[in-house]
């Protein structure tokens, strides 16, 4: 008598065992399902076969583990183990793919970019050629100091036209002036410094100082100097060279620097 | 009392084949170290906690290691191997996003010298 609820609980727990099992079954029956449809996938894009086919075969090989696993009874951990593995392997195939194909276009778009930095260099010097000393006279305002900073050179505020970042074509000398000596000085960085007068809004001319110091930056990177060697800053009104009573002044204090650093790399610290 | 006989047997058969599962799983130490590289490598290009693969990566292989300790060599095996394959997509997907980005950036420069060209000549 006292054997038959022992028994008993036994194939209760047997019951529900099953139970799980079959839930356990379903699960996995999904997941070899979603395997399959990932497999397929990348199986047909050829891009992803021709960049991963390694991947693809892993992918292949465990969703055929999991398939012939599937046909067992009890083996719905496994199948669902495989089936995710497969997944993976998929996944990973895609995505290497689109990093190739990514790498191609970008070496594509560089070469692009030298083509354009040559030409663009050539159209400058050319038009540089045509304002002739005149340019370097009158617009240019160049000077060039050797203080604490260590060396500065002031782009006066004539090279851009109130209100706006652009760098006016007069300032095409200078600019492939400074392309010129960095590119002598492979090591030597720059820090380009914006400023305004106090004349307005002070968070626009933040703004604006800072649109102007990232022109210049622009230019010199469109030049085929690195980005790694130009820093950028924006310190609107602060630190005018001159009054901001006169219309000298204020004409003095607009203006954008570029300070060099020495010839190992070593900048003075900014502002 | 012939009913429960008669199972009797099927009970054996059970038995047997769970304990066949239980000792057929050797101690899955390469498959860790394997997996601990993934993961170390992912974390080197620079994928993060905020990438699923990658938080799934981290704590399966605390699971498998927590496995392996209990000795549920095959827990262990199966978290190991699901962990690897999370963080080299999470590595994958995190190359293919910079790439990406580069891709964006190379764009603009482009863009701007077209422009500049076009006003230079």
């Amino acid at each position: 008598m006292n054997r038959i609820p022992r028994v008993l609980s036994v194939c209760l727990m047997l019951g529900s065992a099953g139970l799980y099992g079959c839930a356990g079954h379903q699960s996995s029956e999904k997941a070899l399902q979603s395997a399959s449809a990932d497999f397929q996938k990348v199986k047909g894009d050829t891009n992803v076969l021709r960049s991963a086919p390694r991947d693809v075969i892993r992918a292949g090989e465990l969703l055929g583990r999991a398939e012939r696993l599937s046909s067992y009874v009890g083996s719905a951990e496994d199948v669902s183990h495989y089936a995710y593995l497969s997944s993976r392997y998929s996944a990973i195939a895609a995505e290497h793919s689109q990093l190739l194909l990514n790498q191609e276009k970008l070496a594509r778009l560089e070469l692009e970019r030298q083509r354009l930095q040559l030409a663009l260099r050539e159209a400058k010097l050319a038009g540089a050629q045509q304002q002739g000393k005149w340019a370097e006279d009158q617009v240019i305002s160049l000077s060039t100091q050797q203080s604490e900073r260590g060396l500065v050179m002031t782009l006066g505020d004539m090279l851009f036209d109130t209100g706006r970042a652009e760098l006016k074509s007069s300032a095409n000398r200078t600019v492939l002036k400074v392309v010129q000596f960095l590119q002598f000085n492979p090591k030597r960085v720059v820090r380009i410094e914006g400023y305004t007068d106090s004349t307005g809004d002070s968070q626009e001319n933040l703004q604006l100082s800072r649109d102007r110091a990232q022109a210049v930056a622009d230019v010199l990177s469109d030049l085929g100097i690195e980005d790694e060697r130009i820093q950028v800053e924006g310190y609107g009104d602060q630190f005018p060279v001159d009054v901001n009573t006169s219309e000298r002044g204020r004409a003095q204090n607009r203006r954008v620097e570029i300070v060099f650093s020495d010839e190992k790399g070593k900048l003075s610290t900014a502002r | 009392m012939s009913f429960f006989l008669k199972v009797r047997p099927l009970f054996a058969v059970m038995a047997i084949a769970s304990l066949f599962g239980c000792a057929n799983d050797p101690a899955p130490t390469e498959q860790l170290k394997l997996t601990e590289q993934a993961v170390a490598q992912a974390t080197a290009v620079g994928a993060t906690d905020d990438e699923p693969d990658m938080a799934s990566a981290q704590s399966k292989m605390a699971q498998a290691q927590a496995d392996m300790a209990n000795k549920s060599y095959k827990d262990a095996r199966m978290q190991a191997e699901q962990a690897e394959l999370d963080a080299r997509l999470a590595e994958a997907r995190v190359l293919t996003q910079k790439s990406d980005e580069q891709l964006t950036q190379v764009n603009t420069r482009l863009e701007r010298l077209r422009k500049q060209l076009g006003a230079a000549q």
